[in-house]
């Protein structure tokens, strides 16, 4: 059975990794777009991503669009993986309690 | 940590729903300078067309060529090659339709022409939203009633209306879906 990841289960943050996951491999999303995905207000959603970014799970890159500063978010491979497999984890509870309900 | 089933069950829906929702908006980012490409050249090509409705079939030819070389080169620059091949062909199945259609129902006047092709490609906007984002529905459903309303009210400014509204919509359309 695969493990759960207390970083990713947090519900904002399972949100970013869901809306991360979403993209293709090192596609990045900007912040704001990042924000109306997940219904979180700036420093939530600023802090939990400091959070997946100590993990490694995200990387966060900051630069101009013209005059206006842009931060943009993207999932690490490792990040993926663990996502992955939490979603297994998560899955694997249904499936036990499934079979125990059988 | 201990994991309940409800919460598992809620997690699980929660990644559902969210990963559904960036998809779509990603879906909307990559449409918008599509639409936004489409409003400029439908206000050229009708503006042009009421001006010179004689010449109305070269000028789409030229549109419609450069339409599709820029829209190509724009899914290209989005790094999506399958995509831009994908466009192509419905782009390429479009055309094909209404050259189909126009040519069986021959003949048809050039204001019947130019109301048919938008009424396709409103049906397939809807169609498309259906399955990825009521954006597109909303696109579609605007173009249909305008394009209609002007067949049908405007009957002597039918390319002006289109030119300005027609496009205009598609141009609002295409700056709404970069808006989150």
């Amino acid at each position: 059975m695969s493990k759960a990841d207390d970083i990713i289960h947090q519900p904002v943050r399972l949100k970013i990794m869901a809306a991360l996951n979403a993209l293709r491999a090192g596609e990045a999303i900007e912040f704001t777009r990042l924000r109306a995905v997940v219904a979180a207000t700036d420093g939530n959603l600023g802090a939990h991503i400091t959070t997946l970014e100590q993990a490694g799970y995200v990387t966060v890159n900051k630069d101009f669009n013209g005059r206006k500063p842009r931060t943009r978010i993207a999932m690490t491979r490792g990040g993926r993986r663990a996502f992955t497999q939490h979603v297994a984890y998560l899955r694997d509870i249904l499936d036990g309690e499934a079979m125990k309900d059988s | 940590m201990a994991v309940s089933r409800e919460e598992a069950e809620q997690a699980l829906q929660s990644i559902t729903s969210t990963e559904r929702r960036s998809a779509t908006l990603r879906g909307y980012r990559g449409a918008a300078p599509h639409l936004i490409l489409w409003g400029l050249l439908w206000a050229v090509g009708y503006g042009l067309t009421e001006l010179m409705p004689a010449r109305g079939n070269a000028i789409w030819t030229v549109i419609v060529i450069v339409g599709i070389a820029a829209g190509t080169l724009m899914t290209f620059r989005q790094a999506d090659r399958s995509a831009a091949w994908r466009l192509l062909a419905v782009t390429a199945t479009l055309i094909a339709f209404c050259a189909g259609v126009l040519t069986i129902m021959a003949p048809v006047g050039g204001r019947q022409a130019a109301a048919f092709i938008p009424l396709v490609i409103a049906a397939s906007y809807v169609i498309a939203g259906i399955w990825f984002g009521l954006r597109y529905v909303a696109a579609g459903i605007a173009v249909a009633l305008l394009t209609l309303g002007g067949f049908f009210l405007l009957p002597g400014y039918f390319y002006g209306w289109m030119a300005m509204v027609g496009g205009g919509a598609l141009l609002l359309v295409g700056f709404w879906l970069t808006r989150d």
